[in-house]
């Protein structure tokens, strides 16, 4: 059908994980510390701690693995941004912030991984402690994810009773490249049901115990994070990939994935999918970065349910807007933002509609999201979501004006897309979405609209003749 | 129009004599997480958790008893409670039936899942049942479109969910 080959060996984060089309997740269970180690699991750890610091980084940065938590930035280059530590000096603490806050409608790939092989995430969290010199770590998890934070904490227990955290130092106290032992502490932090947590600042100010309000950067998280010391925040998928590029080499990693095909930075490496909406086999797949869309809805998901069309997808997360009917080839790497006009591949997770979808609905459903979650921080935000909100019903019910559809892009355009006017970058979420659902759509919408004035041809005034 | 005040400034707070915080959470507090942040603060969010745990909702003498605990002044630890939606500052029903109605939900038909849990139930959605057994709510995205719609009654998340599913899962939670 379509020609195209993966990239992968194999399963890479899901090596443990029984995912399709390599096994069958019926088989999936929690992976035991025991059987992690059986399997090759805490490798890439030893082997990181044979290497110096500024190895490992080097071998990160040379990976080119970007964050996988939305932003897609270079997970590498935001290590370096710390300060330096001078060897055999005490930097004072410094911390490491895992964002675990997965909320974002539509995404649900980082569940798999805690839910299952949570040692994973354990080694990378290690290995990043130790490459950065960061000495405690706080698992940011959201409030609904009762069981996941249950399977982590156990999982810590594990790790603890194991010695690969405590004051014994990393690996039972294996003596490492940088000179003596490093020690590591690992806590779960649960959050309470707040969106906006998932927002690096805001994540910290949660870690705080005070409200999730985003901070004004700079100064950033690297230089003054966490009680005001130096703190890396990382997504969970991007933590986990470190094992593995530790243990193969950044030669390896970079062998998957694609390069750029409009002269921007790569997507190297796999990536994980998570495949929503109207498919018959909805779900979470590891797939190279680049995959086009069809590909991973017709192989992977087995196609559209009930045999229907496509009719348009939202590329990862709600704020990153949508692929319209014919964006249906698009490849899922880092370029779709340019190449595609929506926001970016955010986390990858596609929420797929048939045919019959009412895409007003859709955009009702969005700003909903947006209105109910924003911080209530920043006035354009905290109000222009909610006029959204108003005024897309209002449309949804057929009650709306022409103009309405103006002002709905004026109000998406003036709160979201004009710099400084917000702290962080949820009103920038809500105006992609809502921008491109209007503009790829616009005549459905146009439809539920009634002309809002009839149509003047004589002029009056100074301009008018006699 | 006249203007509706709430006399927040002088209203008392009800309570008990008996307090929230036990000593055994407060131990349990002390060992376990307050070592874990550089402020006392830091450990608000895990004791409102535990608050909420025990009690299905933090009343306000709880709120205080926590501000107390961790040095705090009551109005920090009420600006950080209200803040998160989970934290419940009124009574709840013993058991929450919370529908999610994001994206994949509701294009997934999350709306019979919640008619059925009107239906069942006889209230409206934000409600509680007179017997104090159940309450109804929708929430934002539960993280788990792959098996939308989806439904957490009280912490335990219902997948791929039919009308009847969500039925016998609410004649489940009855039974405890």
């Amino acid at each position: 059908m379509t020609a195209y080959t993966p990239k992968m060996p194999g399963p890479v984060l899901t090596a443990r994980i029984p995912t399709y089309p390599w096994a069958d997740p019926k088989d999936r269970h929690i992976v035991s510390y025991d059987e992690y180690t059986r399997t090759g699991g805490y490798e890439g750890l030893r082997k990181a701690l044979g290497m110096s610091r500024d190895d490992i980084i080097e071998e990160v940065k040379g990976s080119q693995l970007r964050g996988r938590g939305g932003a897609g930035f270079p997970c590498g280059l935001k290590w370096t941004f710390l300060p330096k530590v001078e060897p055999g000096t005490d930097p004072g603490p410094r911390y490491l912030a895992i964002n675990a806050d997965e909320s974002e409608p539509g995404t649900f790939k980082d569940r798999l991984l805690m839910d299952f092989d949570p040692h994973l995430l354990l080694e990378g969290i290690a290995i990043a402690c130790y490459a950065c010199h960061l000495q405690r770590a706080f698992i940011y998890i959201r409030g609904e994810y009762h069981h996941q934070a249950m399977v982590l904490e156990q999982a810590i227990k594990e790790a603890y009773e194991a010695k690969v955290f405590g004051p014994q130092g990393l690996l039972d106290g294996t003596e490492t490249n940088a000179g003596g032992t490093f020690a590591v502490e690992c806590h779960v932090h649960r959050g309470a049901g707040a969106y906006i947590c998932g927002e690096e600042t805001a994540l910290l100010e949660s870690l705080e115990g005070k409200r999730g309000w985003p901070r004004v950067k700079p100064p950033f998280p690297a230089v003054k994070g966490l009680f005001g010391r130096p703190t890396i925040i990382n997504n969970v998928e991007t933590l986990a990939h470190l094992p593995s590029i530790i243990e193969n080499g950044h030669q390896w990693f970079c062998g998957q994935g694609t390069e750029s095909s409009i002269g921007g930075p790569p997507s190297f490496g796999s990536k994980l999918m998570g495949v929503s909406g109207h498919v018959n086999r909805p779900g979470v797949y590891e797939c190279d970065l680049g995959i086009p869309l069809k590909v991973l809805v017709e192989d992977h998901c087995q196609g559209m349910r009930n045999g229907k069309k496509f009719k348009g997808a939202i590329a990862g997360g709600v704020s990153t807007g949508v692929l319209g009917p014919d964006e249906f080839d698009a490849p899922m790497d880092f370029d779709i933002g340019r190449k595609y006009n929506v926001l970016g591949l955010g986390t990858a997770c596609p929420t797929i509609f048939e045919e019959d979808t009412d895409m007003v609905g859709v955009a009702r459903n969005i700003a909903r999201f947006f209105k109910h979650e924003s911080c209530g921080q920043c006035t354009p935000c905290r109000e222009g979501s909610g006029w959204l909100f108003q005024l897309l019903s209002r449309i949804e019910k057929g009650d709306a004006r022409t103009k309405d559809l103006d002002l709905v892009l004026e109000i998406a355009t003036s709160m979201g897309a004009m710099p400084g006017t917000t702290i962080c970058g949820l009103a920038d979420g809500n105006n992609w979405a809502v921008r491109t659902i209007v503009n790829k759509y616009r005549e459905e919408f146009e439809a539920r609209v009634r002309p809002s004035f009839v149509p003047v041809t004589m002029s009056v005034g100074a301009a008018a003749n006699g | 129009m006249a203007w509706i005040t709430k006399p927040s400034g002088t209203m008392a707070v009800e309570q008990r004599s008996e307090p929230y915080l036990t000593e055994d959470m407060k131990n349990s507090i002390r060992e376990t997480y307050l070592p874990r942040y550089e402020t006392s603060k830091g450990a608000l969010l895990p004791t409102l958790h535990k608050l909420q745990h025990t009690y299905g909702w933090i009343p306000r003498q709880a709120l205080m008893e926590a501000a107390d605990f961790l040095d705090l002044k009551p109005a920090d630890v009420i600006d950080t409670a209200s803040f998160y939606e989970e934290f419940w500052l009124k009574p709840k029903g013993e058991h929450v039936i919370a529908v999610c109605r994001s994206i994949a939900c509701e294009f997934c038909d999350h709306k019979a899942i919640t008619d059925r849990c009107r239906e069942k139930l006889g209230i409206e959605v934000g409600e509680t049942t007179d017997d104090g057994k159940f309450t109804l709510v929708e929430l934002e995205c539960l993280g788990a479109c792959g098996g939308a719609p989806v439904a957490l009654v009280d912490e335990k998340l219902h997948e791929n969910l039919s009308p009847d599913e969500i039925d016998r899962a609410i004649d489940e939670a009855r039974s405890h």
